[in-house]
């Protein structure tokens, strides 16, 4: 047990003529919370959405719990089984109530049957506080509680890994809180997680590491509270500065 | 089998000038249109059943080929779009002598009719698919990869579930237009409605009763468009989930 849950070696991603990745190397310990900071463009989301291969990298490769998870002969449905992601704007299956959002994985991925998947859709509903929206459409919720639903969705899958592409960015401030709050009890309860977000209020209090990328390439890696109070990289503490600004160190 | 090719418009243009004059001078005669009333019940069974089978024939062609147009990589996404564009630039009277008399699909013309048919709204029904599994998101493509599931997956039940209640509108106009282009198959000698009116007055030698049978004809075709359009826009009720952006 002494590999790391998630291992990232020499990752190289480029569109056309832009390269957005170039060389990135990190791993990932059980229970690790690691927020993935930088500004626009940095390649953050790319990153992330290399890790499951959701976009495929151009090179390097991916461990996930020992096992390598890219390249040739690699399964890329046994690697997303194995790793939940939840979306910037929600992806909810639209035709399907919330109840069905989290059934439908459980059923034609994991196999279960249609009682045994519901009576798991409703623990995770419940687990994200909307057991009593599990006949809800999408459409009828608001966007903290599909947020909801999509976290609750990757977790019914019992994953190792979450991924969150920027889980906050498409909320109204106000709801904001109810999906961090989410969040903070999912890391508590030790599991791991690759955050791309700018809410520094989560990454403070909830971070257990935070990584800082520009321009494709990680600038500076450590505790959040190192990152804030004492960046080793002027670029690093000027873009925290900013964000810091923006969307607050306070907890919500 | 030799089949005669019904020579639809000249009896008719000599027969519904007569006709139209008497028509509209003088009081018309429903008395025939009504006397025959079982053999335009039965053409429209006949109608129907064409329209049936060449819709559904048209949906088990066109769905897959609008998936494979949109998701398909291109050694079958290529062949199927060409297919496309050549049958959709045929005219359906042409179409329908290929399949009978070129291709000989059947020695039947109701089962050439409904292969011309059906091949033609194929070909349509494939961009009404196609056209409503694109504007399904890239989101929600990623989402069921993103679980785990195959693209096939995927595709059976997330965007194609998604896509049949985008398409019902599209599909509203491609019934209304295969219903009523069955009565091409008049060439054929096949007794749909078309076909039957004619028979009635020409056979029977009741030329003068041509317009009050093809305005009787016309009323059975406006019904059945009206009835199923009717039908199609209940079953999208019904099917129906609340829809918004982003969800």
């Amino acid at each position: 047990m002494s590999d790391p849950l998630l291992r990232v070696e020499d990752l190289h991603k480029s569109y056309g003529d832009e390269t957005v990745l170039r060389g990135i190397d990190f791993e990932l310990e059980r229970g690790d919370v690691e927020i993935l900071s930088g500004p626009s463009g940095s390649g953050k989301s790319t990153l992330l959405r290399c890790v499951n291969r959701l976009t495929e990298p151009d090179s390097g490769t991916i461990y996930l719990d020992g096992e390598r998870v890219s390249g040739a002969g690699t399964d890329v449905n046994e690697l997303r089984r194995q790793v939940g992601m939840v979306f910037q704007d929600f992806n909810l299956f639209l035709h399907l109530t919330a109840a069905e959002n989290i059934t439908l994985g459980l059923r034609r991925v994991k196999g279960l049957g249609k009682a045994e998947a519901r009576e798991r859709a409703m623990e995770h509903l419940d687990r994200v506080g909307l057991a009593d929206q599990a006949g809800s459409y999408p459409a009828e919720l608001s966007g903290g509680q599909k947020q909801r639903v999509g976290i609750a969705r990757a977790l019914a899958m019992d994953p190792k890994l979450m991924l969150f592409d920027e889980p906050t960015s498409a909320l109204d401030p106000e709801l904001v809180g109810e999906v961090t709050s989410v969040m903070r009890e999912l890391a508590d309860e030790g599991m791991t997680m690759l955050v791309v977000t700018h809410e520094m209020g989560f990454a403070r209090e909830a971070a257990s590491r935070m990584m800082f990328l520009d321009q494709g390439q990680i600038v500076e890696r450590g505790p959040p509270e190192q990152l804030f109070q004492h960046p080793e990289q002027a670029r690093t503490a000027e873009f925290l500065q900013r964000i810091t600004q923006l969307h607050g160190g306070e907890s919500t | 089998m030799a089949v005669e090719l019904t020579p639809v418009a000249a009896p008719l243009q000599g027969g519904l000038v007569d006709a139209a004059s008497r028509f509209f001078l003088d009081n018309p005669d429903w008395g025939y249109v009504w006397s025959n009333r079982d053999a335009i019940l039965d053409a429209t069974v006949v109608t129907v059943q064409l329209t049936f089978v060449s819709i559904v024939l048209g949906f088990l062609i066109g769905l897959p080929a609008g998936v494979a147009e949109v998701y398909a990589p291109a050694w079958l996404r290529v062949p199927v779009e060409t297919v496309g564009v050549v049958v959709r630039a045929v005219p359906i009277l042409v179409i329908l002598i290929y399949m009978f008399y070129v291709f000989s699909v059947s020695s039947s013309p109701f089962i050439a009719a409904t292969f011309a048919l059906g091949l033609r709204s194929g070909a349509y029904q494939s961009q009404i698919f196609r056209g409503a599994i694109q504007s399904v998101g890239e989101g929600q493509m990623e989402a069921a990869r993103s679980v785990g599931m195959s693209k096939l997956e995927a595709i059976v039940y997330v965007i194609v579930p998604q896509s049949l209640r985008r398409s019902i509108p599209g599909f509203q106009n491609e019934f209304t237009i295969v219903l009523k282009d069955t009565s091409i198959a008049i060439i054929l000698g096949v007794t749909e409605l078309l076909g039957t009116a004619e028979d009635l007055f020409l056979q029977q030698n009741r030329t003068g009763t041509a317009l009050e049978l093809i305005l009787a004809i016309s009323l059975v075709y406006f019904v059945l468009t009206v009835t199923t359009n009717r039908g199609l826009e209940f079953a999208g009720d019904y099917f129906g989930v609340p829809t918004g952006e982003n969800a």
